[in-house]
């Protein structure tokens, strides 16, 4: 045991947990799916154009700082790269950036959806993101768990209540008696509204991650919450070069393309984003609600920020915010 | 554990540790100890070199929400996590405990989970709890839709036993104790710093008085030391029991010595890991029943039965050895 006498310490024992940088805030502007991109560059313009008066409203909505601080805001875009592939790095990248030049936007960092599922390219020592977050959730237990209930990773879906319970679901049919119960939302207000996500589908060793599960590792990584046994996770690499790879597995998970831009982690995210992703936020913040984050790297959060004289709400899905523009 | 007051402070700190042999024939290298504490990539099992070898698993929170056992019978429902681990001794005794910590009060209603999860351990009861009423009720009644800390320290356990399937071979029979315990602040008040009841089927109860300002994390390492060296004790005063030392038959003597003198005679180190301002509970037990006490005396009976063993075979060695020639 260590204490303030200690005279002996083993490194091995009390391993130390690396910290980040942060903005205020991490706006993302937009998410598209590849066949978006293949609609052609009227498709991405007419994007950021509709982002654009928004991403203003974000960065006058970061509030008061202290007299004298401005406020750090970096932006970010997600590549889709892990459900489908249409194009190469190569192709789709110089438009996208230029769509958003044209609207007077800048993206300081660009990363790949695929970097929250896999380990690192060339890093096999690392553990694959998703995972390490799915043997980080903690269940909400519903009223009346007292401590023994099958656990998420056996079953894959996560709930944010009761489910119904199982069985023959028609009344007139049941020979039995047994009558439907509905299922329930914890901590409803009135009425439930309640939601099952899938995690994932396959079998264990070749799972495909739900877009909603990697939607929720990319706003932890954003928050700076996540370390893979101390160490940061999907650290931004610098590219200078003007060309972009034809694979996009050459390309690093998260690229820093804005060599001024602020830290690519912030305390807080807003994310810009089309109305038909509200059901996959909804879900990413069911999961963000039973993620269990590393208590050093929530520590790190707080004396930073209140170093600054900023507070920072406590629950990480607090920390979360959105944008469904019309006409995205 | 701050003394009563805020309501934030906690007043409780309560839970469970199971300890047993680790089933396989031989106790297992670090490399195979971090395999098995292993329970999330990302996060490394501890490992330590002294004053022994000891692994420990990441913490692992589970989410509660149901009544607690009170000894006044009143309805307190908390809403929280409870924290849970697996230990790894020498390679050779494998530990889980489960502990949670509680304030004096909390909100009128359940908050949203993220509330809960930012306080990893901690079971926030809905309106106010009495501590005493709780710690008492804790370790002496258990009901089925009460919270039940056991089944979560058992959880890790049989967990580690699936791993373990393939290379099931204990090289002893040995009972697996729990060791429920509950701490509360001392007051100033002359009441004992613990209480510690050997009861049926492997049960034991430790009813604590700490330090205020004690980490719940540190009592739970106080206990797993006790709750170790009260397993240590147990198996080999089980195993002395009923033994027929005097018999002609020195063979069947030698079986249930043997192991014990292979696997686990060097375990015993009190207080390796614990918190030198809770040392003072330990010496406690050392003086009354006298833990240390009754191991040594166990452990020169066993070395000097072992030693009688030895000069009967080589005096019958020698005796044939003369018969022959």
């Amino acid at each position: 045991m260590s204490g303030p006498g200690t005279v002996f310490r083993e490194t091995s024992a009390q391993p130390a947990t690396k910290s980040v940088p942060f903005s205020h805030l991490s706006l993302e502007l937009g998410h598209l799916y590849m066949e978006d991109f293949v609609e052609g560059p009227d498709r991405l313009r007419g994007h950021f154009a509709a982002v654009r008066p928004w991403v203003d409203a974000a960065r006058a909505g970061v509030g008061s700082l202290p007299a004298g601080k401005r406020p750090r805001i970096s932006t970010c875009f997600l590549i889709d790269d892990y459900f489908s592939r249409l194009s190469t790095p190569a192709e789709l990248i110089p438009p996208l950036l230029a769509a958003a030049a044209e609207a007077g936007l800048t993206i300081d960092y660009l990363a790949r959806e695929s970097g929250c599922a896999v380990s690192q390219p060339g890093r096999r020592d690392r553990a694959e993101l998703a995972e390490s977050v799915l043997h980080r959730l903690v269940e909400s237990p519903p009223p009346g768990s007292n401590g023994f209930r099958p656990p998420v990773s056996r079953t894959g879906w996560l709930t944010n209540g009761r489910r119904a319970p199982s069985g023959r679901t028609s009344a007139a049919l049941d020979a039995t008696g047994a009558v439907w119960e509905p299922p329930s939302e914890t901590g409803a207000r009135g009425h439930s509204v309640f939601m099952d996500v899938e995690l994932w589908s396959g079998p264990e060793d070749e799972r495909t991650w739900s877009c909603a599960f990697l939607a929720s590792v990319w706003q932890l990584v954003r928050l700076g919450l996540l370390r893979d046994n101390g160490e940061p996770v999907l650290t931004p690499a610098p590219w200078d070069a003007k060309e972009f790879p034809a694979e996009w597995d050459a390309l690093p998970p998260v690229v820093r393309l804005n060599p001024l831009a602020a830290p690519f982690t912030a305390y807080a995210t807003c994310s810009i984003l089309p109305a038909r992703f509200l059901p996959v936020e909804h879900a990413v913040r069911v999961i963000l609600d039973q993620v269990h984050v590393e208590p050093e790297a929530l520590r790190q959060v707080t004396v930073r920020s209140q170093g600054e004289g900023i507070t920072v709400p406590a629950a990480v899905v607090d920390r979360t915010s959105y944008v469904f523009p019309p006409g995205l | 554990m701050g003394a009563p007051g805020k309501t934030t402070d906690a007043v409780l700190a309560c839970g469970e540790v199971r300890t047993c042999l680790l089933p396989t024939r031989e106790a297992v290298d670090q490399q195979v100890a971090e395999r098995l504490l292993r329970l999330r990539a990302d996060e490394p099992v501890r490992v330590s070199k002294r004053p022994n070898r000891y692994a420990v698993s990441p913490d692992v929170l589970t989410g509660v929400d149901c009544r607690l056992p009170t000894a006044n019978g009143s309805k307190v429902r908390a809403v929280g996590t409870v924290t849970s681990r697996a230990a790894l001794v020498e390679g050779r005794v494998l530990q889980a405990t489960a502990y949670f910590s509680a304030p004096a009060g909390g909100p009128d209603r359940r908050r949203p989970w993220g509330y809960y999860l930012v306080r990893p351990g901690v079971l926030v009861p809905i309106g106010k709890v009495s501590p005493r009423a709780v710690a008492e009720g804790f370790l002496t009644r258990h009901h089925q839709d009460e919270l039940d800390v056991g089944s979560i320290a058992e959880g890790q356990l049989s967990r580690i036993s699936r791993l373990l399937a393939d290379s099931f071979d204990p090289p002893l029979t040995t009972t697996d104790t729990r060791v429920r315990w509950a701490a509360s602040p001392a007051s100033d008040g002359d009441e004992p710093p613990l209480r510690f009841t050997v009861a049926e089927d492997g049960l034991r109860t430790l009813d604590l008085r700490l330090p205020p300002g004690t980490a719940p994390a540190a009592a739970a390492a106080l206990c797993e030391d006790l709750a170790l060296h009260d397993w240590l004790l147990t198996t080999v005063v089980d195993k002395l029991d009923g033994l027929r030392l005097g018999s002609a038959d020195g063979k069947a003597a030698l079986k249930v010595l043997r192991p014990l003198v292979d696997h686990l005679l060097h375990l015993w180190l009190p207080k390796a890991r614990v918190e030198r301002p809770l040392e003072a509970l330990w010496d406690a037990l050392e003086q009354e029943p006298g833990f240390s006490r009754q191991w040594e005396t166990q452990v020169r009976r066993v070395r000097d039965q072992l030693l009688l063993q030895a000069i009967l075979t080589q005096r019958e060695a020698l005796g044939a050895s003369l018969t022959t020639s």
